[in-house]
C-alpha cells in the first residue's frame, strides 16, 4: 500500500511540475516567477493538514494514552516542518522579484515563522524527554497549542494590513483566479497531498520500528 | 516583468532537494532499522569470549 502511495505521488508530482510549467498561462503581471505558486501554496496546504493531524493526534493520545496516536502527532509534526519550511524558503525566492525584498516582518510572514519554530520546538521536546509516557503527553499540550496558531497564519492577511496577497482559494466567495491556473494549482495540491500520505505512512512504520 | 526563470530554478530546486533528501533519510532509516531486526541473533548480542 504504501509503495503505491509512492509511486502515485511521483507520478502526482510529474502531472503537476507538467501543468504548472507546460499546461498554466504565463501570468500576466508578475511573468514566470508566479509558477512558484505551485510550489508554495501545495507547501503551505499540506503544512496546515500535517499540523491538524498533530492537534488530531495530541487531542486523541491525551484522551486514550494510546501509542499510536503519539506515533502520528510525531510523524506528521515532522513532515509539517519539512512544508512549512519549503513554505517560507519558496515565498521568499518569489518575494524577491515581486516585492523587492527576501524578509518583510508582514503579519502572514511572521506567523508563519512562528508557526515553523513552534513546531521544531515540539520535535525538540520530543528528544528532550526519555519516558515514553512522559514524552507523549508532554508533546501533546505543545501540539494541541500549538494548532492555535494555523488559524491565525491563515487569516492574518485578513486581520492585519499585510503585504502579502488574501487569499485566493480558501477565502470568502468564488476564486477569482484564472481556471488554467486553478487547476494546475489544484493539480499540484493533489501531489502533494499524496507525498504527504507517503512520507506519513512511511515515517509512523520507522516510529513502529523504533518502539519495539 | 522580466522572466526571472532562475527564482523559478532555484525555488523549485531547492524543494527538490529538501523533499528528496527527506525520502532518502526515511529509506535509510527504515532500512538500518529492519536490518537490526532481522539480523542474525549473533550480531545483536555482544560478542562473548570463549573461557
Amino acid at each position: 500500500m504504501t509503495r503505491v502511495l509512492g509511486w502515485l505521488a511521483a507520478l502526482g508530482l510529474l502531472a503537476g511540475v507538467a501543468a504548472g510549467f507546460g499546461y498554466a498561462p504565463r501570468e500576466a503581471i508578475q511573468g514566470n516567477v508566479q509558477r512558484i505558486m505551485y510550489l508554495h501554496v501545495p507547501s503551505v496546504l499540506t503544512a496546515y493538514l500535517a499540523f491538524g493531524l498533530v492537534l488530531l493526534g495530541s487531542i486523541a493520545y491525551l484522551a486514550t494514552r494510546r501509542p499510536g496516536w503519539d506515533r502520528l502527532a510525531a510523524s506528521a509534526a515532522e513532515i509539517g516542518v519539512l512544508f512549512t519550511a519549503i513554505t517560507i524558503v519558496s515565498g521568499s525566492i518569489w518575494g524577491k522579484p515581486t516585492w523587492g525584498t527576501w524578509w518583510t516582518w508582514d503579519a502572514r510572514l511572521t506567523s508563519t515563522a512562528i508557526l515553523l519554530l513552534v513546531y521544531v520546538g515540539y520535535l525538540m521536546l520530543r528528544g528532550l524527554v526519555d519516558d515514553a509516557e512522559a514524552r507523549g503527553r508532554y508533546a501533546a499540550v505543545v501540539g494541541i497549542l500549538g494548532a492555535v496558531n494555523i488559524p491565525i497564519v491563515h487569516f492574518s492577511v485578513k486581520w492585519w494590513r499585510a503585504l502579502h496577497q488574501p487569499s485566493t482559494i480558501l477565502g470568502p466567495g468564488p476564486s477569482p483566479i484564472d481556471p488554467a491556473i486553478g487547476l494546475a494549482l489544484l493539480v499540484n495540491w493533489i501531489a502533494f497531498t499524496l507525498l504527504f500520505a507517503y512520507f506519513l505512512a512511511r515515517r509512523i512504520e520507522i516510529a513502529r520500528l523504533e518502539e519495539t | 516583468m522580466p522572466a526571472n526563470w532562475s527564482y523559478v530554478l532555484a525555488a523549485y530546486g531547492l524543494a527538490a532537494v529538501a523533499l528528496f533528501g527527506y525520502w532518502r533519510h526515511l529509506a535509510r532509516r527504515a532500512r538500518a532499522l529492519s536490518a537490526r531486526r532481522g539480523a542474525p541473533v549473533s550480531y545483536r548480542t555482544p560478542h562473548r569470549t570463549p573461557s
